[in-house]
């Protein structure tokens, strides 16, 4: 907040000579401001996190215990589903693996095919994240892709 | 009388004895938290993960669509793109060693790696564990116009904040160019860095919402990136009106600000990550160059070069 008023010194208007013999800091209006200066003010507090914070959740003893239990399990279940996944992912990286290695053997002119690199290569423009709803057109009958020049 | 032989970590004052303390000083190295031995704040003492603690921010409070996405379709697809059989490690531009024809090179730090400063990493080869991640995303705003009127980097700050729904932190200015009359400190924009679900709803709006709006867009360009998987690109002023935040509430925004948004992905080589972000999305124009190195980095077999130089010989045999 303090950089804003340092930097906003010029935009805000230096309040009269009876509002400075007052001095009334706490009921500071702000009809005075210009209204670009007011618009930089509520920039500035709809920024600033004040209030935002909410309010800490007292539990009892009965719930700490329920909301821990139930947060251990939801883990452990995470990470069994991670751990799948990466076996999942070991398993199908050792079968490519072997497979690679007896293509080797069979015929190394399609190995050599088979093992280019393969840099530039993109997911289809079409493909989407799923949601969770699907969308009002399932299917486009019609759609012809692009052809590439 | 047995008392006072007893000797206290790390001090031989006691003993009244000349010589030094066989027992490490531990208790210098060790860092001890204070406020986990004082019984006055049990509140403090709790991790910001437990419930009860005035830290404690509720993480995973929704399903993460792009996150599914990526662990249901691409990641297997990618291990099934990226996979070369006898693949090597491609040694990175290391720092060299002198060459101590001088005495003086002993001790000396090594030299800089060749045509560069700092020396670049190893590409390893692609196993199951090392598949490209989208890590997080980064927003920078920087505007030109804030030294001459510091409200527009308020402005911009705020811009981000109703794109993003995270807080930004502001930039400042660097460096001194009185041509300019830019001066180091002032406050120029914001940047934000997204990860998690919040990095994934900006994701899903970029990809879904703006840049199939964007009428000159034709994609990101395949000549950027940082040669270590961050791809980088920039959106103009009148492409931000596209944000649904911005416009559904045109009024308040009479001025939008550019930015440049950088995608950071756990890949090895920009050519991995624009492999992964096409499949969160993201179109790719233009003509893709890849390090020459990173094409030949298969292991050569010994049956090759064998074959190699007996080609070599007929040839010679024919000549």
């Amino acid at each position: 907040m303090l950089f804003g008023i340092k930097n906003l010194r010029g935009v805000i208007p230096r309040s009269n000579s009876v509002c400075r013999i007052q001095q009334c800091r706490l009921k500071r209006s702000k009809a005075g401001l210009s209204p670009e200066a007011q618009k930089v003010v509520s920039q500035l507090s709809v920024l600033s996190a004040g209030r935002k914070m909410p309010r800490l959740i007292k539990l009892c003893n009965e719930d700490y215990v329920k909301h821990r239990t139930i947060m251990k399990a939801w883990s452990l279940e995470r990470k069994n589903k991670i751990e799948q996944q990466k076996i999942t992912l070991k398993k199908q990286y050792e079968s490519m693996k072997k497979a690679s290695e007896d293509l080797k053997f069979a015929s190394p002119k399609l190995f050599t095919i088979a093992n280019e690199h393969e840099y530039g290569k993109r997911f289809p423009l079409e493909i989407r994240i799923p949601t969770d709803y699907p969308p009002r057109q399932l299917w486009y009958y019609n759609y012809v892709p692009r052809q590439k020049k | 009388m047995s008392l006072a032989f007893i000797r206290p970590f790390s001090s031989s004052v006691i003993a009244q004895k000349v010589g030094c303390a066989m027992v490490k000083p531990v208790h210098h190295t060790i860092k001890i938290e204070k406020r986990l031995l004082s019984p006055r704040f049990p509140d403090l003492k709790l991790d910001p993960s437990d419930i009860r603690s005035p830290k404690f921010r509720p993480r995973l409070t929704q399903q993460d669509r792009v996150l599914d996405h990526y662990y249901n379709t691409l990641e297997s697809d990618l291990l099934l793109i990226q996979y070369r059989h006898d693949q090597i490690d491609v040694e990175g531009n290391k720092r060299r060693k002198w060459d101590m024809s001088s005495p003086y090179h002993l001790n000396r730090p090594l030299r800089k790696p060749r045509g560069q400063i700092v020396p670049s990493p190893t590409i390893k080869t692609r196993t199951w564990k090392n598949i490209p991640r989208l890590e997080n995303i980064t927003i920078n705003c920087f505007v030109k116009e804030a030294k001459i009127k510091p409200e527009l980097a308020i402005a911009a700050t705020l811009q981000l904040q109703q794109i993003t729904g995270c807080k930004p932190s502001p930039v400042y200015a660097k460096a001194n160019v009185p041509t300019w009359k830019l001066r180091p400190g002032m406050r120029m924009g914001a940047r934000v860095s997204l990860s998690g679900s919040d990095a994934s709803q900006f994701l899903t709006t970029l990809t879904e919402i703006v840049l199939p709006r964007i009428r000159e867009f034709r994609g990101i360009s395949n000549r950027s990136g940082d040669r270590y998987g961050n791809i980088a690109f920039g959106l103009r002023p009148e492409d931000i009106k596209v944000f649904p935040e911005i416009e559904n509430n045109q009024d308040s925004w009479p001025k939008t600000f550019g930015m440049d948004i950088t995608l950071h992905t756990s890949a090895q080589t920009d050519a991995d990550a624009r492999i992964l972000l096409s499949g969160l999305g993201f179109p790719f124009t233009g003509g893709e160059r890849v390090p020459k190195t990173l094409l030949n980095d298969l292991k050569i077999e010994d049956e090759n070069v064998n074959d190699v130089v007996t080609k070599n010989s007929e040839t010679r045999a024919e000549a």
